[in-house]
C-alpha cells in the first residue's frame, strides 16, 4: 500500500515536464512549425533556472520565469531561422539542440553552476485536506506547477479551440495560402506560436532543475524533450490526449526506480523502449483506421512563402 | 474617383520597411553561391571564436589551437583525418536520403545497430580471421539496413512520417545498445558497460603514418563511389529529377517509391558502416557513447554541403578540426567540449541565413 501511495504521489513531478513541453510543442505545431528542438528548450531553461536560483537566491518562481524566457529567446532564433529566413524546419530544429547543448554547459561552466545544489520549490499545503490519507499525499501535497500546469492545459484547450485567435493560429497550421487571402498575418501567428511554444517549454525545463532535482548537471533534460515530441504525435495534437500520455509516462519513469530500489528483477531496458514502441504502434493504428491526418496540421512542417506558388 | 484618391494615399503609407521587396532569386552563378557560403563559414568562425575570447581564451591562443597546432602537427593531422572519415560515411549517408527526399533522422539508430552488428561477428568470432574485418562490415550494414526496414515499410506502405519514425527508433536503438551492455555483453575482464576489446585483426589497420586508419581510405571510396552514382549513372540522374521535381517526375512515370526504397536503404547501410567504421577504427570495442555526436553532426553536414560529396569532406574536415582543437580547449582552458556543438551550430546558422541570399533578392522600391 505504501508502495502505491508513495508511486502515485510521484507521479505528477515526473508526468509535468513532459506535458507542459507536449503543450508547447501542440501550440508551435498547430501553427505548422515543426519544432524538434524541445530538447534545447529544456536544457537551457534548466540551466538558467538553476543560475537564476544559485543568482538571486531562494526565489524559485523567478528562477522559473527566467528559465520560461531563456527558452523563450531561444526560440526567437528558432522562429529567426524558419519563419524569416525559411530554412528547413528539421536542420533548424536540430541546429537549437546543439545551440543550447553548447550554450548552457559553457555558461555554466564559466559561471560554476554545475552540479551546485540549491534548496528549490517545495509542496503545497492545503491545510486539513493534506492530511487525509492516501489522498491527501497524492493529491493535495503537490508543487503550486503541477496544479498550474493542469490549468494551462484548460486555457490552451479553450484558446486553441473556441477563440478566433485559436481559430486563426490552427488555419495558418492547416492551410497558410488560404489564411494569407483571409488576411491573417502568417508570420506574426508563427511567430507568436514558437514564442508561446518555447514559454512552456522553458517553464518544462525550468521545472526540471528548480522543483525535481534541485540542482544543474550537463545534459540533465536526459532525452525528454524527444518524449515529448512523440507524445504530440502520440496524441494526435489534442492537449488533453498528451496530458494522458504524459501521465503516461510519468507512471513508466516513477516506477523504474521504484522497482530497482525494492529488488524487482526486471528488463528495464525494454521498458524504457516502450513509449516509443507504442508511439509507433499508435502511428500505425491511426494510419491503418483511416484517420490518418486528422490530427496532424496538413502545413506542418512546410515554410510559406508568398511569393512561391505550389 | 475613388481609385485616382486610393492610390496614392495607399503609397504615402508604404514604411520604410515596405519599401524592401523580397524577390525570388531565379539563379546566381555557381562560383558566386561558392563565395556566398564560404563568407556565412567565415562569419560562423569569427563569432565562435568573439565567443572563446569571452569565454578566456586569448585571441592568438585561440589562433594558436585552430590553426597552427592542427595545421603544423602531424598527430593531429592524422587525429583530424580520423575523426572525418567517420562523419564523411554519416554526412553521404543524410545525403542519400535527403537527395529522395527521404528525411532520415534515424542515422544514430541505424549507426548503432551497424555498430553491433559488426560486435555480433567480433564477440562470436563469426569466420575465420583473415575475413573477419570484411564480414563485421558486411554485417554493420546489414544491421544498419536492418533497422531502417521498419520505417521504410510504414513509409512506402502507410504513408507514414519518417521523420518520426525514423526518430523513435533512435531511442529503441539505445535502449536496446544499453541492455546489451549492461546484460549479456558487459566486458568480463573489468566489469565495465561496454564490450571486450576487439581483437588484433578486428581492428581497423593502421596505414603506417602517425594515428591514421583505413577508415579514411574507406571514407575516399565511398566518395568516390557517391559522386558517380549520382553524378554519372543512369540512377544519379533520375534520382536528381526525383529531387529536383516530384511531381513531374512521377506525371513522367518514374517510380519515385524504388527511389526512396534505394536511397534509404542505401542510406542506412552506409550510417551501419559508420558504426563500423567508428567501433572498430578509434575505440576497438562497443560502447554506450560511441555513436554520440556523429548522427545529429552527419544530418547537418549533409544539410550544409547540399548533398554534395565533396561538400561533404569538406564539412566534414571542418568539424574535425572543431572537434580535435575543442579536445584541446577542454584540457587547457577547461572549457567545455559541447563548445564543438555550439559553434556547429552557430555556422549552420550563419551558412543558413548566407543561403536566403542565394535564392532571394532584397530589393529597395522607391
Amino acid at each position: 500500500m505504501d508502495f502505491l501511495i508513495n508511486w502515485l504521489a510521484n507521479i505528477p513531478s515526473f508526468a509535468t515536464p513532459f506535458a507542459l513541453a507536449a503543450l508547447g510543442l501542440i501550440i508551435c505545431e498547430k501553427s505548422g512549425i515543426l519544432n524538434l528542438g524541445a530538447e534545447g528548450y529544456m536544457l537551457i531553461s534548466a540551466m538558467a533556472g538553476a543560475g537564476a536560483m544559485l543568482t538571486f537566491g531562494q526565489h524559485p518562481f523567478l528562477a522559473l520565469a527566467v528559465a520560461a524566457l531563456a527558452a523563450a529567446a531561444l526560440s526567437l532564433i528558432f522562429g529567426f531561422l524558419v519563419i524569416v529566413l525559411r530554412v528547413n524546419q528539421v536542420i533548424s530544429g536540430l541546429t537549437i539542440i546543439f545551440f543550447a547543448q553548447g550554450t548552457s554547459q559553457l555558461i555554466s561552466t564559466i559561471q560554476g553552476w554545475t552540479n551546485e545544489s540549491f534548496t528549490g520549490l517545495g509542496t503545497m499545503r492545503f491545510g486539513p485536506l493534506s492530511d487525509i490519507p492516501a489522498i491527501g499525499k497524492i493529491v493535495f501535497q503537490q508543487d503550486l506547477i503541477v496544479y498550474l500546469a493542469i490549468a494551462l492545459f484548460f486555457v490552451t484547450n479553450w484558446v486553441l479551440n473556441s477563440t478566433n485567435i485559436g481559430l486563426r493560429l490552427r488555419s495558418v497550421g492547416e492551410n497558410p495560402e488560404a489564411a494569407d487571402a483571409a488576411g491573417v498575418s502568417i508570420g506574426l501567428y508563427r511567430f507568436g506560436a514558437v514564442i508561446a511554444g518555447g514559454l512552456l517549454m522553458g517553464l518544462a525545463g525550468g521545472y526540471l532543475s528548480v522543483v525535481v532535482s534541485k540542482i544543474w548537471v550537463d545534459g540533465m533534460s536526459g532525452g525528454r524533450g524527444w518524449i515529448a515530441i512523440a507524445l504530440v504525435i502520440f496524441a494526435r495534437w489534442r492537449p488533453f490526449v498528451a496530458l494522458g500520455g504524459a501521465v503516461l509516462f510519468g507512471c513508466i519513469e516513477a516506477l523504474i526506480p521504484r522497482m530497482a530500489a525494492s529488488g524487482w528483477e526486471l528488463p528495464q531496458y525494454f521498458v524504457l523502449m516502450l513509449p516509443y514502441a507504442v508511439t509507433l504502434a499508435v502511428m500505425v493504428w491511426t494510419s491503418l483506421s483511416g484517420r490518418a491526418g486528422s490530427g496532424q496540421p496538413g502545413a506542418l512542417g512546410q515554410p510559406f512563402v508568398r511569393e512561391e506558388r505550389r | 474617383m475613388l481609385d485616382t484618391v486610393d492610390i496614392p494615399r495607399s503609397r504615402a503609407r508604404r514604411g520604410l520597411i515596405d519599401r524592401f521587396n523580397l524577390e525570388i532569386r531565379e539563379h546566381m552563378p555557381l562560383e558566386q553561391q561558392l563565395l556566398v557560403v564560404i563568407g556565412g563559414v567565415v562569419v560562423g568562425l569569427a563569432i565562435s571564436s568573439l565567443l572563446l575570447v569571452a569565454a578566456g581564451v586569448s585571441l592568438p591562443d585561440v589562433y594558436d589551437e585552430f590553426v597552427v597546432e592542427i595545421f603544423t602537427n602531424p598527430r593531429n593531422i592524422s587525429s583530424v583525418l580520423d575523426y572525418a572519415s567517420p562523419l564523411v560515411v554519416v554526412g553521404l549517408s543524410a545525403a542519400m536520403a535527403f537527395k529522395a527526399r527521404f528525411w532520415n533522422i534515424g542515422i544514430e539508430g541505424q549507426l548503432i545497430f551497424g555498430g553491433i552488428g559488426a560486435t555480433v561477428v567480433a564477440n562470436y568470432d563469426i569466420g575465420p580471421p583473415f575475413l573477419r574485418l570484411a564480414l563485421m562490415a558486411v554485417f554493420a550494414i546489414l544491421f544498419g539496413m536492418a533497422w531502417m526496414a521498419l520505417p521504410l515499410f510504414l513509409k512506402l506502405k502507410l504513408q507514414i512520417n519518417e521523420i518520426i519514425s525514423t526518430l523513435l527508433m533512435n531511442y529503441i536503438a539505445f535502449d536496446f545498445l544499453l541492455h546489451l551492455l549492461y546484460g549479456p555483453w558487459k566486458d568480463p575482464a573489468s566489469g565495465f558497460p561496454n564490450s571486450k576489446l576487439y581483437d588484433g585483426f578486428e581492428q581497423l589497420p593502421m596505414l603506417g603514418w602517425q594515428d591514421l586508419n583505413l577508415a579514411a581510405v574507406f571514407a575516399l571510396v565511398l566518395v568516390a563511389g557517391f559522386a558517380w552514382l549520382l553524378g554519372v549513372s543512369r540512377f544519379g540522374f533520375l534520382l536528381r529529377f526525383v529531387h529536383s521535381n516530384p511531381r513531374m517526375a512521377r506525371a513522367m512515370g518514374v517510380r519515385i517509391g524504388v527511389f526512396t526504397l534505394v536511397a534509404a536503404l542505401a542510406s542506412a547501410g552506409l550510417a551501419g558502416f559508420g558504426g563500423f567504421v567508428i567501433s572498430a577504427g578509434i575505440a576497438g570495442r562497443l560502447t554506450q557513447s560511441f555513436f554520440v555526436g556523429y548522427g545529429f553532426s552527419g544530418i547537418l553536414i549533409g544539410f550544409l554541403a547540399r548533398n554534395n560529396p565533396v561538400g561533404v569532406v569538406l564539412f566534414s574536415l571542418l568539424i574535425s578540426i572543431l572537434m580535435v582543437a575543442g579536445q584541446s580547449l577542454q584540457v587547457f582552458y577547461q572549457i567545455p567540449f559541447a563548445m564543438v556543438q555550439l559553434m556547429q551550430a552557430i555556422i549552420v546558422i550563419c551558412v543558413a541565413a548566407s543561403e536566403f541570399f542565394i535564392r532571394h533578392r532584397l530589393r529597395f522600391v522607391a
